[in-house]
Parts: structure tokens; C-alpha cells; sequence
């Protein structure tokens, strides 16, 4: 990286973003976690929900930044959204039946909420997007390894290659046979 | 949708292009075209763009479960503390509970009788010393001891009269009184306990009742405390009694 991260604009933290810089996401996530929790402890939630809210928000802001669902205005401002979605998640949270008939949330109530809360949300909606997740989730290690490098860190199937110190091509088999396998994964739900 | 699960891997690597967008624009033309005309087709390009989609997003949130336990110390440090505090609570909650239980098994039992007895107990002032009567010369030397606060000695000399004279309700009484205002209490109820068998023209009678009350209220027994203070018909004994039942 070498840069600064916390010298970075907007435009750059987008970007860095779309491509899953790791240490990006890393300052981005940790520096505006306070914020949230505070707002979630302050209004009768725990440091769990706090963790959980968060991380949906999270995801939610890096979905609609990949999207260009959302781009953003001023120097602050996807710092802004990520908090503006955390307090609408806890805001639904807070107004949901199953929240409000608790009173002490144990983990299941909090898991069911979760759920709820997912088949609610407009970027978790999809069906296919949960199997295809829990697939990726039960994957074998080797094969999340693979196709985490190539797909969420972006890295080049060369890069690949020499880190796994094999032959190109062998990386190219590998990621199409690890592929096949998480598909097959994903249409037979009952595995 | 078994048959979609069937794709080349030249296949693969095409839709891979055009979904991350590293397609000549020749190719984007084509693909699209391709897109329009084939429904089936569409599908399968939808199911590995959710498929892409899925697998990134699951990678990003097992990342943040590991960027959430570097989040910086003042957080770890504030959970804990609300830990520390919840845990005080209930500590503190706890030892309220104990301190009330020890509290109340204080006030009601014997410490109370204890602040009932010295609230109440002044020695008995015992009987006037004359000079002339020389029959009872040793009782009434024992008498100035005690009169002295002497206790332990008028006991001695009391002693050696009553045990010549074990039925005699006054050497009792006095002996049972001295014991008491010697801060014997367990001596003390023995002697008391026998000057009450006295007959009822006994003058000390109400006084016996009413020490021996005392005594065994010091001794914790207040079912036996309340019982001889109800037989004593003084004032001071109903006093004692009305508190008690409080």
C-alpha cells in the first residue's frame, strides 16, 4: 500500500474498496466501529448487536460501492452512509416483534432477528446468494483459499501460480475444478 | 438447473470477463447479443455473477470477524469494563442480600436483646447496712462489698452462707443478682432460677422474675426472657416486653 490511509479521499477509498484492498477495508471497518456501538449501547443494545449490525452495514455499504449503488458527495461521506445504514439496521432491529416482546435478548432471539432482518434486506434477498455463500462457507479449505486469492483479493492467476509455487496453467485447472465443485455444492442444497 | 451446472472452463473464464469487465468491446457486442438470444444462456451468466457475488461476500465477512478483533484497545477495553461493572453489580447485589441477612439476624436477635439488657440492667441496690443486727452480721458484710461493687467478693462470702442455707431465698436472689452485675450471667440463672421457688410473700419476687428475665435475655433466650419478665409485675418488665415485640 505505502500510502496513507487515512489521507485517502473518497474517490480513492472507492476504488479501494471495489477492489478489496485488504488493509483499506481493515481502517475502514475498525475506525468507525466506535460510532456504532456507542449509538447500539446507547439504545438498549449490546456489544454483540452492536458487532452484528455493524457487519451487515458493513457489507451493505461494500455492496452498493461495487454497484456504484453509491457515490459519494463529500469527504466523509461513505463514513456517513456506513453509520446512517447501521442506525437504520438497528433502527428495524429496535421496531421488529421479536425485539420489542424480549426483553432479554438471548443469542437465538438475536439470530432469529438476523435472519429476519437478512430476508428483509434488498442485497441479501436472494435466495441463490445465501446457498451460493453457505456453499463457499462449508468449502474445503484448499479450494476457499484458492478462490478467495482470485476472487476477493483480486490477485492474478500468475501471482497465484508462483505463490503456490505450481505451474499456470495447474493454478488455471485448480480454480476451474474448485468451481465446479462449489457449484455442485450449491445445487445440491441438502450438502 | 442440473444442465447449468455443466460449463467449460472457456466458458467459465468468458462470463469471468465480462462480469468483472475485461472484455474488448468487440466481445462485449457479441456477448450481449448472445444474452438477448438465449434465455438459458442469461440464466447461467446470472447464476456465476451471483455465484462470484457470493463467494466474495462470504470472504468479506469471515475478514471482518478477524478486522473486529483488532479494533482498537479503548473498545476491548470498554466491553470489558461493562463486563466488570455487570459483574460488580451482582456482586454487589450479593453482599447487599448478605449484609441484609447478617443485618437482620442482628437486629432481631440477640444483639438487640443485648442492647435491651445493658439499656436496662442496674444492679439490684441491695438492702440498707445497719449496724445492730448481729445475726445476719456476715450477710450484711457481704451486702457492703456488693454495695462497693465488690461483686466477686460479696459472692465469695455469700457463698459460704448459702451453702449452709441453700433454700434461703434472699442469699439466692443476692447471689443471683451479683453474679449478674459481675457479668456472670450463666451463674447468675442458677440462683435466680431457685429465688423464684420462693413463696409468693417473698419481697424480692417481682425483682427475681425480672433479673432472671434479663439474664436469659442476655443469654439470647427470649422466649424464656419474655416469660419471667410477664410473671415480674414491674414497670420496667413491660417496657422490656413491648420492645421485645417489635
Amino acid at each position: 500500500m505505502g500510502k496513507l490511509l487515512h489521507l485517502l479521499n473518497q474517490s480513492e477509498l472507492v476504488s479501494a474498496i471495489k477492489s478489496n484492498e485488504s488493509d483499506v477495508l481493515k481502517h475502514f471497518y475498525t475506525t468507525n466501529y466506535k460510532k456504532v456501538e456507542f449509538l447500539i449501547l446507547k439504545n438498549s443494545g449490546s456489544i454483540d448487536h452492536a458487532k452484528d449490525i455493524y457487519q451487515e452495514a458493513f457489507i451493505t455499504v461494500w455492496t452498493h460501492v461495487k454497484n456504484d449503488k453509491f457515490i459519494p458527495s463529500n469527504d466523509t461521506a461513505l463514513q456517513g452512509y456506513l453509520y446512517q445504514i447501521a442506525k437504520n439496521k438497528w433502527m428495524d432491529v429496535l421496531r421488529s416483534k421479536s425485539f420489542k416482546s424480549t426483553k432479554s435478548l438471548n443469542n437465538n432471539i438475536l439470530s432469529f432477528i438476523k435472519d429476519e432482518d437478512n430476508s428483509e434486506d434488498l442485497d441479501l434477498v436472494n435466495d441463490k446468494l445465501k446457498i451460493a455463500m453457505l456453499a463457499f462457507k462449508n468449502l474445503g479449505q484448499p479450494c476457499k483459499q484458492l478462490l478467495t486469492t482470485f476472487y476477493f483479493d483480486k490477485k492474478s492467476l500468475k501471482e497465484i501460480a508462483s505463490e503456490l509455487n505450481i505451474e499456470e496453467t495447474t493454478a488455471r485447472n485448480k480454480k476451474y475444478r474448485c468451481m465446479k465443485k462449489l457449484r455442485d455444492m450449491a445445487l445440491a442444497p441438502n450438502n | 438447473m442440473k444442465e447449468n451446472n455443466d460449463i467449460s472452463q472457456e466458458l467459465l473464464e468468458i462470463i469471468e470477463r465480462y462480469i468483472n469487465g475485461s472484455m474488448t468491446s468487440q466481445e462485449l457486442k457479441d456477448f450481449n447479443q448472445l444474452l438477448e438470444l438465449d434465455k438459458d444462456f442469461k440464466i447461467k451468466v446470472e447464476d456465476i455473477k451471483t455465484m462470484l457475488y457470493g463467494i466474495e461476500t462470504q470472504a468479506l465477512k469471515e475478514q471482518l470477524d478477524t478486522f473486529h478483533k483488532d479494533i482498537p484497545k479503548t473498545e476491548v477495553k470498554k466491553s470489558k469494563y461493562k463486563k466488570v461493572r455487570y459483574l460488580n453489580l451482582s456482586k454487589i447485589a450479593a453482599a447487599a442480600a448478605i449484609i441484609i441477612a447478617v443485618g437482620s439476624i442482628w437486629f432481631f436477635s440477640t444483639p438487640k436483646n443485648d442492647k435491651l439488657y445493658t439499656n436496662y440492667f442496674k444492679p439490684d441496690p441491695g438492702l440498707p447496712t445497719t449496724m445492730s443486727s448481729t445475726d445476719n452480721f456476715d450477710f450484711y458484710d457481704a451486702m457492703v462489698n456488693y454495695k462497693h461493687g465488690d461483686y466477686q467478693i460479696a459472692i465469695d462470702k455469700w457463698k459460704v452462707l448459702q451453702e449452709r442455707k441453700p433454700e434461703n431465698d434472699t442469699l439466692n436472689y443476692f447471689l443471683g443478682v451479683a453474679h449478674l452485675a459481675n457479668k456472670s450471667v450463666s451463674d447468675a440463672i442458677p440462683f435466680l432460677e431457685r429465688s423464684i421457688e420462693a413463696e409468693d410473700s417473698f419481697v424480692f419476687l417481682d425483682d427475681a422474675y425480672y433479673y432472671l428475665g434479663l439474664a436469659y435475655l442476655k443469654e439470647g433466650n427470649t422466649e424464656l426472657a419474655k416469660k419471667n419478665l410477664s410473671i415480674s409485675n414491674t414497670k420496667t418488665s413491660k417496657e422490656i416486653i413491648s420492645k421485645l415485640k417489635k
